[in-house]
């Protein structure tokens, strides 16, 4: 068994690993060849490579620092693989107004041991605002989140670029992806009403079409094309995008043509029902994140880096002092700089 | 100091930085030490780089982090500052000015013809994060390049035909431990570039790794460092030759990360927009 053990604990193996590595790496991030996951192959290789040096190279019984450099890295490989198979990604567009509900989440990725509970999180999307500077570059996002108690009150939270917000290790981060959204009413034969939020493509990024494509609760397709009376848009100027207040209408298109012009708080007939231009909002793109192994990854890399310096400060450094006396010194010519 | 003063400086800076690998290659050259008027240009070039540091960071009101000609202006700086520190430090190191100054006359002189207009800082990139992940990366490359030059300096005696030439590298033991401390350092400094960049990632937009360019040839760049920490561990009898060129090929690599990603991806780190 041990022999087995001294085998793993190849420094060999260690250079393999670590080309290895590099090359799944590098391949995978550049091109659709090889899928990323495949670095788990050399990072399972040089965990077991790295515990079984631990367990046998008696070099690591004389050299703390290096000892502790290895230990962290085999806990960072270890947190890495806890990451991967718990962290969960995901992006949800938020209406002003709207309260959060879990389904309109898109999930990027889902580990097969993430635990966390969505359904626990209630928060309001409240107004925000983002400032820009000339050229169209984005600056402070500030915003205000009402976060929703078990006994239903309401707790002012504010959102900025900064400034996220997590609930039971998710992590709600709004970011650069955010737009326009248009409140509609669907009438339909019987008189009974429905209400829902077109977003709009991201704003200023599309600021050309602000435009998306919709079918009614009775099964017609329709586009919808917002045109605002003052776009806040300016490119040469400062400018603050945020809940718009001045007119706009909408354009609806059906089988690619247009069939009317819609003010807000008019409607327009369609087969089936009478769709209702309500208001027009902002909607606030956040990403989601879970990662709760993730502070404890990094207090093992400084574990790691901390072993390191360790390491030099007690092989390298030593040698390096002793000698540079010598040769400051020896030195003939002066030409020593600062010495 | 306004845009335009800004841009004569570094005229200055970049003359600085020539004339430094100028003299030394002139010295080497004639077989003489040439140190005292290399490092007395050299710290010229990096006062004046550093002035110009200060006068951009008051006009713009922010750090040098994001344009090709920040990336540039504060790795000549520091490049240069820190190869002044390992060479006052490890004075055994001067002769390696020899490869250094070019590679920072290289970076003077294309601070020259990349846009030097300022482009604001996006808010989430604006943390102390940033601060630590850019000081241990800059760490890391100064560290780097006086390791790469005693190497590439100690290839260079073993092929001198003329080793009168050669005398600026009188200790060629002492030399090569001086490499092998430095790459070390470099090794920790990197290894605290990466920690403290996927700290700053995840504050910045949510990821604190996203495989982008930069990042991938980065962790390309460590793996090919501890690589040749453990290569020399595993073969004792390893040319020492061997050696010093791959430290210098770690230092291309770092050097083509920093400077060559940045040229080839307008968003080198994806959250950059």
């Amino acid at each position: 068994m041990m022999g087995l053990v001294r085998k793993l604990a190849s420094l060999k193996l260690t250079l393999i690993g670590m080309v290895a590595l590099a090359v799944v790496s590098l391949v995978g991030a550049r091109t659709d060849a090889v899928d990323l996951v495949w670095t788990i192959v050399p990072l399972v290789l040089l965990s077991m490579n790295l515990a079984a040096a631990i367990l046998t190279n008696r070099s690591f019984r004389t050299q703390t620092g290096l000892l502790v450099f290895h230990v962290g890295l085999l806990l960072v490989f270890a947190l890495i693989g806890l990451t991967v198979a718990t962290r969960f990604n995901g992006r949800v567009e938020m209406l002003q107004g709207e309260a959060f509900d879990p389904s309109m989440l898109e999930v990027d990725y889902r580990g097969p041991l993430h635990g966390g509970d969505l359904s626990a999180i209630r928060f309001v999307q409240r107004d925000f605002e983002v400032d820009y500077l000339p050229g169209i570059v984005r600056q402070e996002t500030r915003g205000v989140i009402d976060i929703v108690d078990d006994a239903g009150g309401q707790r002012r939270h504010m959102i900025g670029d900064k400034q996220g917000v997590e609930f039971g290790g998710f992590r709600f981060v709004a970011t650069a992806n955010k737009g326009f959204a248009l409140v509609l009413g669907w009438e339909d034969a019987s008189g009974a009403r429905q209400f829902g939020a077109v977003h709009l493509p991201s704003y200023p990024k599309h600021d050309w079409k602000q435009v998306n494509d919709w079918t009614t609760p009775a099964g017609q397709p329709v586009r919808l094309e917002l045109e605002l009376e003052e776009p806040p848009i300016v490119t040469d100027a400062a400018w603050t995008l945020r809940r718009p207040t001045g007119g706009y209408r909408v354009h609806v298109q059906a089988a690619g043509a247009e069939i009317g012009v819609v003010s807000p708080g008019e409607s327009i007939e369609l087969p089936g029902g009478r769709l209702i231009v309500a208001d027009l909002r902002l909607w606030m793109g956040y990403s989601v994140d879970y990662y709760p192994f993730l502070p404890w990854m990094f207090v093992a890399a400084m574990l790691a880096i901390g072993g390191l310096a360790i390491h030099f400060g007690t092989r390298y450094l030593p040698q390096a002092e002793r000698k540079t006396e010598a040769v400051i010194q020896e030195a003939p010519d002066g030409h020593v700089i600062g010495a | 100091m306004s845009l335009v003063l800004e841009q004569q400086v570094a005229l200055v800076a970049a003359a600085l930085l020539a004339a430094a690998t100028l003299v030394r290659v002139w010295a080497f050259a004639a077989g003489r030490s040439g140190d005292r008027p290399t490092f007395a240009l050299l710290m010229a070039a990096v006062a004046v780089l550093g002035a110009m540091i200060a006068g951009r960071w008051i006009r713009e009101g922010q750090g040098p982090f994001l344009t090709m000609y920040d990336v540039l202006l504060s790795n000549a700086f520091s490049l240069g500052l820190l190869f002044l520190l390992v060479s006052w430090r490890l004075p055994v190191v001067r002769s390696a000015s020899l490869v250094a100054c070019p590679v920072l006359a290289v970076l003077g002189i294309w601070m020259l013809v990349v846009p030097s207009e300022g482009v604001p800082l996006p808010p989430t990139f604006d943390n102390y994060w940033l601060w630590v992940h850019v000081g241990a990366g800059k760490l890391f490359l100064g560290v780097c390049l006086a390791s790469m030059s005693a190497a590439a300096l100690l290839l260079l005696r073993q092929r001198a035909a003329d080793s009168r030439r050669m005398a600026m590298a009188r200790d060629p033991e002492e030399l090569s431990r001086a490499v092998w401390l430095l790459f070390f350092l470099a090794f920790v400094f990197h290894s605290f570039m990466l920690v403290a960049g996927a700290v700053w990632a995840h504050s910045a937009w949510g990821r604190y790794w996203s495989w982008d360019p930069l990042e991938t040839w980065t962790l390309a760049t460590w793996l090919l460092l501890g690589f040749i920490l453990h290569a020399r561990a595993t073969f004792k009898g390893m040319p020492e030759n061997l050696g010093y060129s791959l430290v210098i090929a770690s230092f291309v690599l770092a050097f083509l990360t920093f400077f060559g990603v940045p040229l080839i991806n307008n968003a080198p780190h994806k959250g950059v927009m």
